[in-house]
């Protein structure tokens, strides 16, 4: 319910007709730049950086926590705290309460010296550096990985890599995988895969910018569902009133809008051997001398996927479960959008217990 | 009884909700369109023309606001990058803060603070379901 206590009027010189007439509304005043809060607060401390790259380690909520750590690992092209907006809007926090020992990858905001870092970068160099580090620093030999959408590609692909690499002699350092709203198949991105096909000319965008502006992605997603904005903005103009709605709301659209700059490098290889060729799916997927192969992936994998999410639509995604190996597998859709899906009120009340309900029981 | 919700029989409310209801029916036939090869070629096209466009005023653009001795867009950019590093190097600082901290809290002879210290990793799940009372 609206809060109709008598504030005083923050707005700055706005002591007019207009807000008296607000407040006699129920509108109070409010500090509608400072309305979303502070965001990504939980608690952290960074204890390796390279380059861009912070990888993060919350501080524990609980005297008593899982033995295996897990490694959140974010997409290259959004902010991290999506999964960490506010306190009790937050993945983090929820896995933290329930006695995680959680760390984060901040991949950080590309520069221009960064164009030409690339999957190999990612996946044989900064990944890998960040599992030793989280293994080192928690005295642990095995993890848990959490990936959401391009975070969740990277973690299968290192799992893939990784896994062929050690073959079936050795356990590797990965013990459960999570994927969140992962695309596998691009296939399955029809929207995406039209406009960058054999039209689109990948080198002139990075050659003018080197790494992809973050307005530019922030456009081509939202093309891929191009009234979106305006039914979310009409939706939210119908739930004014409902002061914790529009707050939940404004957060995640002050996200939405802090995109990222897409590395030049990583761009290009996802365009060509992604989206065009779909390497993956058809097992030729190379990232440096190593291949990559769903196949090879054997340790218990979740994959948690959302009923409406057209960024990372089903028939992108599904093959993630069908192409591993592992013995224990699970795909669970849930209610909601890309974004809802791990951080909306369904996330809360569905995706959060029922991926602390998987994990707990395999850490 | 509950007071019924007068707001939302109001024609803005209504139209809105209108809106909310369709969209996804909408987007799906833009999308639709979007996906088809001939107007994807456009579209690029289109993109290629205004990437020079661009160019060409962000050019026009540096060149007038120095003559008025104002910020470039490419000044802010710069000043970004130069951030950027300064962050970068802050979060290098503060790893090797957090090294020494855990190094030191590992020493025998540190009396390590509450802040340091580590919780136990024995938690279970069946301990954890039990506490829940799930």
């Amino acid at each position: 319910m609206l809060n109709t206590e008598p504030q005083p009027s923050t707005l700055l010189g706005l002591h007019s007709p207009a807000q008296r007439a607000l407040e006699k509304m129920g509108i109070p005043g409010m500090d509608f730049a400072n309305f979303t809060g502070q965001l990504g607060v939980t608690p952290k401390t960074t204890i390796d950086a390279q380059g861009t790259l912070k990888l993060h380690h919350f501080t524990p909520m609980c005297d008593e926590v899982y033995r295996v750590p897990v490694l959140i690992v974010t997409s290259l092209v959004n902010q991290p705290y999506i999964l960490d907006l506010v306190p009790g809007q937050s993945m983090v926090e929820f896995l933290l309460k329930k006695g995680f020992d959680v760390y984060m990858i901040e991949w950080g905001r590309p520069r221009k010296e960064h164009r030409n870092l690339s999957l190999e970068d990612h996946v044989l160099d900064r990944l890998p550096a960040c599992v030793n580090k989280v293994l080192s620093h928690s005295g642990e030999s095995q993890l848990s990985i959490i990936g959401y959408c391009v975070g969740g590609l990277l973690a299968v692909l290192w799992a893939a890599i990784d896994a062929a690499m050690r073959g079936k002699v050795s356990a590797g350092p990965l013990k459960n995988l999570v994927c969140m709203a992962t695309p596998v198949n691009s296939d399955g991105l029809e929207s995406l895969k039209t406009w960058m096909g054999p039209d689109f000319d990948e080198e002139a965008l990075l050659a003018e910018h080197g790494n992809v502006p973050a307005e530019w992605v922030q456009n081509a997603l939202r093309s891929l569902r191009p009234f979106g904005k305006v039914a979310g903005a009409a939706n939210l103009l119908n739930q004014a009133d409902q002061e914790a709605i529009v707050r939940s709301n404004l957060r995640m659209g002050k996200w939405e809008t802090d995109n990222i700059p897409f590395p030049g490098g990583v761009f290009r290889q996802m365009v060509n051997d992604f989206l065009r060729d779909n390497c993956l799916i058809n097992g030729r997927w190379k990232i440096g001398a190593y291949s990559a192969d769903l196949a090879a992936i054997r340790v218990p994998l979740l994959h948690l996927l959302a009923q409406d999410d057209h960024i990372t639509p089903y028939a992108s995604s599904r093959d993630l479960v069908q192409r591993v190996s592992s013995s224990d597998r699970e795909e669970v859709m849930i209610k909601g959008g890309h974004v809802g899906l791990v951080a909306g009120r369904g996330a809360q009340m569905r995706m959060w217990p029922a991926l602390e309900a998987w994990l707990a029981q395999r850490s | 009884m509950e007071q019924p919700n007068w707001m939302s029989l109001s024609p803005m409310h209504l139209w809105r909700d209108w809106i909310a209801k369709n969209e996804a029916q909408w987007s799906e036939t833009v999308s639709r369109m979007l996906k088809d090869e001939h107007i994807s070629k456009v579209l690029n096209r289109q993109l290629g023309e205004m990437q020079l466009m661009h160019r060409q005023f962000s050019e026009l653009a540096q060149a007038s606001l120095a003559v008025a001795n104002l910020p470039s867009r490419s000044d802010f950019e710069a000043l970004d990058e130069r951030m950027g590093r300064l962050e970068d190097g802050l979060a290098r600082l503060s790893a090797a803060v957090s090294d020494l901290s855990q190094a030191l809290a590992a020493s025998p002879s540190f009396k390590a603070p509450t802040s340091l210290k580590r919780p136990l990793r024995t938690r279970k799940a069946s301990q954890a379901a039990m506490n829940t009372g799930g």
